[in-house]
């Protein structure tokens, strides 16, 4: 998985792609820092070129969302599709993060 | 000449009241000349009569033979539409069987509306699968914790190295120090079991140092063997399970909608066979048209036999009339027309047996070379012509 953030304001676009997995975690842990760190108030995470997602990486969106929620800062998922769709809805996500299309 | 029918008793045939013609002879014929008669006329009438008294006869037991014979099989398919309405009637009862069974599913013992039961295998997959979300957030929490762990645990191990290194130093200034105040002769006396003091700290420092190393060393295999344990947990893909569901759902919406459609059909066939049930008992009631059938043939039948009577006695009146010389020729030409309209082997067999007994001859049709037994083929001798 590689991750890219556009800042404006008040919101941070973090666009992913390719597969989060398990062995993305120390990456996604650094994202979540800067996620944490960058002064906008509401992180988009974009899923639109994320191809697969494994159950260890719903963990880590969860931990993501917990950290924000922490600092008052809004966690929203945008344009998953696919897989990564099938399983945040199987899921069952969008009840604790905002699902945006 | 005119004729008016007037009532009398019949005294050959002793069928109670019957109608004969009369003649009544107009007032201006009663003194003109008598009639002359011809009697070859009435002998070819007495001939004739004969044949349609038989005839009649014939036709009369042929009317009854039919009644009995529509009777016998009216009776016998009404039983047998009874038969089919009760048949009718549970297989209606058994279909609404299945349909009250069909809503429900037993599990031990216990009936479940299939419904319930869909909603209930839906809840547990969902709470099956937000454990499953639920353990993986937890393992990541503590996969990132282990992470640090690990960092301090270094940390830590850097430290005792540390100590190591000072630990080193004090000892070689504490040696130092032993050497001086060795030089220092008496003066240096205190100073020397000052720094004797000084060293003997610095091997217990180190042998705590080494001490620590070995427990930390300990801790650090631990943390980094629970890291790897923990990683293979962790980087176990459960996603396959948590979409499992989708296939799950899919499959009861199946199950419902292909209940709720063998339902549908069932209610459908369980009304038919009502209908069904009812439809034949209206058959059954409609089959009383025999009663009616039986009670208009009799009549018939009655009514031949009296013109029967009637004919027996005028053909005696007439014969005892004419001269003796007199010829009464046999209807030959009626008996081919008739038995020329006969299409069934059976009964023109019987009607040629009747007229037999009174000792005609009718071999040229050559009726009497056929068996008079019926023909094999079972149920209505009906033969095609």
């Amino acid at each position: 998985m590689d991750y890219a953030i556009d800042i404006k304001e008040q919101e941070a676009l973090v666009r992913l792609t390719g597969r989060l997995t398990f062995n993305d975690h120390a990456k996604l842990r650094a994202l979540i820092k800067e996620m944490l760190q960058n002064a906008a108030k509401r992180q988009i995470l974009d899923l639109a070129n994320l191809e697969f997602v494994d159950s260890a990486g719903i963990g880590m969106l969860l931990i993501a969302r917990e950290e924000l929620s922490n600092l008052d800062k809004q966690f929203i998922l945008r344009k998953a599709g696919g897989q990564v769709k099938r399983v945040l809805t199987v899921a069952q996500l969008g009840k604790l993060i905002t699902i945006e299309e | 000449m005119v004729f008016a029918w007037s009532r009398r008793k019949a005294e050959t045939v002793g069928h109670g009241q019957m109608l004969v013609p009369v003649r009544c002879e107009p007032e201006v014929v009663r003194d003109a000349e008598p009639p002359t008669i011809d009697y070859q006329l009435l002998g070819q009438w007495i001939g004739f009569a004969d044949l349609q008294r038989h005839t009649m006869e014939v036709l009369r037991s042929e009317i009854e033979r039919t009644s009995e014979l529509v009777e016998d099989s009216t009776l016998d398919l009404s039983r047998r539409f009874r038969e089919l309405a009760e048949t009718a009637r549970e297989q209606s009862h058994r279909v609404d069987e299945i349909v009250a069974m069909a809503r429900f599913v037993e599990i031990d013992g216990i009936k479940v509306p299939l419904d319930e039961l869909v909603t209930n295998m839906q809840q547990i997959i969902g709470e099956m699968i937000a454990n499953i979300v639920n353990l993986s957030k937890k393992a990541m929490s503590m996969v990132y914790l282990l992470d640090d762990v690990q960092k301090d645990v270094t940390e830590l191990e850097k430290s005792i190295t540390d100590i190591d290194g000072i630990n080193r130093q004090t000892n070689f200034l504490a040696l130092n120090a032993t050497i001086e105040a060795s030089r220092a002769g008496e003066a240096g006396r205190t100073f020397a079991v000052v720094a004797n003091e000084v060293r003997t700290l610095s091997k217990t420092t180190s042998a705590l140092a080494q001490r620590m190393r070995d427990k930390i060393t300990a801790v650090v295999k631990g943390v980094r063997q629970g890291h790897d344990i923990l990683r293979t947990i962790a980087n176990t893909d459960m996603s396959p399970q948590m979409l499992a569901k989708e296939r799950v759902d899919k499959t009861m919406d199946s199950l419902v909608d292909q209940t709720n459609h063998f339902q549908t059909v069932l209610e459908g066939t369980a009304a038919s066979s009502d209908e069904l049930s009812t439809v034949i008992g209206r058959m059954v009631t409609g089959m009383q048209f025999q009663d009616l059938t039986k009670q208009r043939l009799e009549h018939v039948a009655d009514s031949m036999t009296v013109m029967s009577g009637g004919l027996e006695d005028l053909v005696a009146r007439t014969r005892a009339a004419i001269p003796d010389h007199i010829e009464i020729p046999f209807p030959q030409e009626w008996i081919d027309q008739l038995l020329g309209r006969y299409t069934l082997t059976e009964m023109r067999q019987r009607f040629v047996r009747r007229l037999l007994l009174e000792g005609t001859a009718l071999d040229e049709h050559g009726i009497l070379d056929v068996s008079t037994e019926p023909t094999q083929s079972s149920g209505g001798d009906v033969e095609l012509f």
